[in-house]
């Protein structure tokens, strides 16, 4: 991944979300820790233009979010908290096969690539369930399929698994860690964020530590008065 | 949600969706203009024995059509009352031709079928700059996931009037109701956006 | 359109839908138990405005006609759409677009709140009740020759059921706008 932050800041309301930041992202695995309304999701949510920045600008692999908004999101995947509201269309296949209709695709090479995206996450018999009758981990792994599809260079994801049980939560931590996109991931979840490349701790929209996971997960503790 | 199409491979099953729509708009128009009972009373029954030979069960024509028959029933007696016998039959057999017709076209075309149809439909309105015609199938597709979603939310605000004793009044569980499925509206769309479903290319 | 407004839309669909499958409701001083569908219509207008309400009862409309059981009592199928009693459905559209509008031009956000209430229910009597009704019993009249005065007549025994749901809707519009606003304000 190659995504650079160039003097951005967000306000919102009249609030300032995020204080001017220059940041560089690149290499394989980043995770974004900080409490709640600290500002990491918006920052997460301006790689894949959701958020635009109110001045400064974002490119993702060169392009960028505002003036190239289709190709610069077409570059990453973004995977919410809740699964319930990603899946948009009543039947597993047909909403995996939603992010390929604009591709103009036969009917036969977008049958072949939701079998094959299925067969990744070995959920291909959930491929004719309803969404509703899914459970949330099963959610969660149809989410990343239906991401996964379009197969964007980075998976962007929001506390994948704050809603999940520990089963669930389990399935898809090991699914993140073998995925073999570039990922960046925001999580209360130390544990999977301690095996990731690089951290950034965010605090009241600044960048507050920046590095080896196990020092940013260590100011972070410290930070907040919890020592472990 | 069920739909009320039945699988099957019979010629109406296998006629373009568009054609059947364009078929059943003829005859509705020929229905209104011909005013002798017997002619539309033998129309009614072509229309209830094309659904025998779809080999639809009796029981299941009847759960078709009951939420007519009262309405129907109604309408002719009050226009033979006050318009004449022959009035009177008349609005009997061209009502009861026109919901069997309409039933015809249900059960033989499938939901996708619809769909094509309609954003076809959709492209002149779309060269007009008035709508995306795909932004159709998204909606119903939308529509249908979310109806499960919502019957299981009210059961959770109805539930919760009985945890704290208190009896579920309309006001106290359409309001919940309305703004914990309203504000799921920005992830829901912020998903649609980030996977590029409606992006111009 | 954008995307979250056609969000919207589909989701308050579905709302109108799923009060058509709950159990009627029994309200205590009118006998004849009340289907919420037909307020759902009227809460699209009062919610989200005449553009996306009338959208959203157009797609409750396309859903039936497509062949899904979503009108009251598991209705749908094209045969709706071929009834004497087709008007009512037809002027669901116009009874979201008159209610969503009257509600814009009526309600504003500096309003007292029993002036809203009030502004909320004339809109949705005004759509939900008047236009309604028009619609309904100019088809009715006219498809099955009946003239209209027999057919108000026999579809006057609906009409305070709807005038109290016009008053739930208002209370409802009301009650939704204060916890999560989404009505277009007058510029």
């Amino acid at each position: 991944m190659d995504i650079h932050f160039e003097k951005v800041e967000v306000r919102f309301e009249g609030r300032t979300v995020i204080h001017p930041l220059d940041l560089n992202l690149s290499g394989r695995r980043i995770g974004i820790i900080g409490l709640n309304g600290s500002g990491k999701t918006t920052l997460a949510r301006m790689i894949n233009g959701l958020v635009k920045p109110s001045s400064g600008r974002v490119t993702v692999n060169g392009f960028d979010t505002v003036a190239q908004e289709d190709e610069a999101r077409g570059q990453s995947g973004f995977i919410f908290q809740n699964p319930q509201n990603q899946i948009i269309l009543p039947l597993l296949r047909e909403d995996i096969a939603l992010g390929l209709k604009s591709r103009k695709l036969s009917k036969d090479v977008v049958a072949a690539a939701v079998d094959a995206v299925l067969d990744r996450f070995g959920i291909r018999h959930l491929g004719d369930r309803r969404a509703h009758e899914l459970s949330g981990g099963e959610l969660q792994l149809a989410a990343l399929a239906s991401v996964l599809v379009t197969a964007p260079k980075i998976l962007v994801m929001d506390e994948p698994t704050n809603q999940l049980d520990i089963k669930n939560r389990n399935l898809v931590e090991n699914t993140i860690r073998t995925l073999p996109e570039d990922v960046i991931v925001i999580s209360h979840d130390l544990d999977l964020v301690a095996g990731l490349d690089r951290v950034l701790l965010v605090h009241d929209g600044r960048i507050a530590a920046d590095g080896e996971p196990a020092a940013v997960i260590g100011e972070y503790r410290a930070m907040h008065g919890v020592h472990g | 949600m069920r739909s009320l199409h039945i699988d099957g491979d019979s010629r109406l099953h296998r006629m373009p969706a568009g054609l059947k729509l364009a078929s059943l708009a003829v005859i509705s128009l020929a229905l209104f203009t011909i005013n002798h009972p017997a002619v539309l009373a033998i129309a009614a029954l072509v229309g209830l024995a094309s659904h025998a030979l779809l080999r639809i069960s009796a029981a299941e024509i009847w759960r078709r059509m009951r939420p007519f028959v009262l309405i129907v029933v109604v309408v002719a007696l009050f226009t033979g009352v006050f318009s004449g016998v022959t009035e009177g039959l008349v609005a009997l057999f061209r009502l009861a031709a026109l919901a069997l017709f309409a039933s015809l076209v249900t059960a033989t075309t499938t939901t996708g079928d619809f769909i094509d149809v309609i954003t076809r439909a959709a492209m002149p309105l779309e060269r007009l700059g008035l709508l995306k015609a795909s932004d159709v199938g998204l909606s119903i597709g939308l529509v249908i996931r979310f109806i499960p979603e919502i019957l299981s939310r009210y059961e959770v605000i109805r539930d919760a009037h009985y945890a704290r004793g208190l009896k579920p009044r309309p006001l106290s569980i359409i309001v919940p109701l309305i703004i914990t499925t309203l504000r799921s509206a920005d992830e829901i769309a912020a998903a649609i956006d980030a996977r590029g479903i409606r992006s111009q290319k | 359109m954008a995307t979250r407004d056609l969000v919207l839309s589909a989701l308050f669909a579905a709302i109108i839908v799923a009060l058509g499958l709950v159990p009627p409701i029994m309200l205590g001083f009118i006998p004849v138990p009340i289907t919420a569908q037909s307020l759902g219509v009227m809460l699209a207008g009062v919610v989200l405005g005449a553009k996306r309400g009338t959208i959203s009862v157009l797609l409750v409309l396309v859903l039936a006609a497509i062949g899904l059981p979503v009108l009251s009592g598991g209705r749908g199928g094209l045969a709706v759409f071929m009834a004497p009693t087709t008007g009512y459905l037809i002027g669901w559209v116009l009874a979201a677009l008159t209610t969503g509008y009257l509600s814009q031009l009526l309600v504003s956000r500096s309003q007292a709140g029993f002036v809203q209430t009030v502004n909320f229910f004339v809109a949705a009597l005004f759509g939900g009740v008047i236009v309604l009704y028009l619609c309904g019993i100019s088809y009715l009249a006219l498809v099955t020759g009946l003239g209209f005065s027999k057919a108000f007549m026999g579809s006057l025994a609906f009409i305070p059921g709807d005038v109290l749901k016009a008053l739930i809707a208002a209370l409802a519009g009301r009650a939704v706008m204060v916890g999560y606003p989404l009505l277009p304000q007058r510029a």
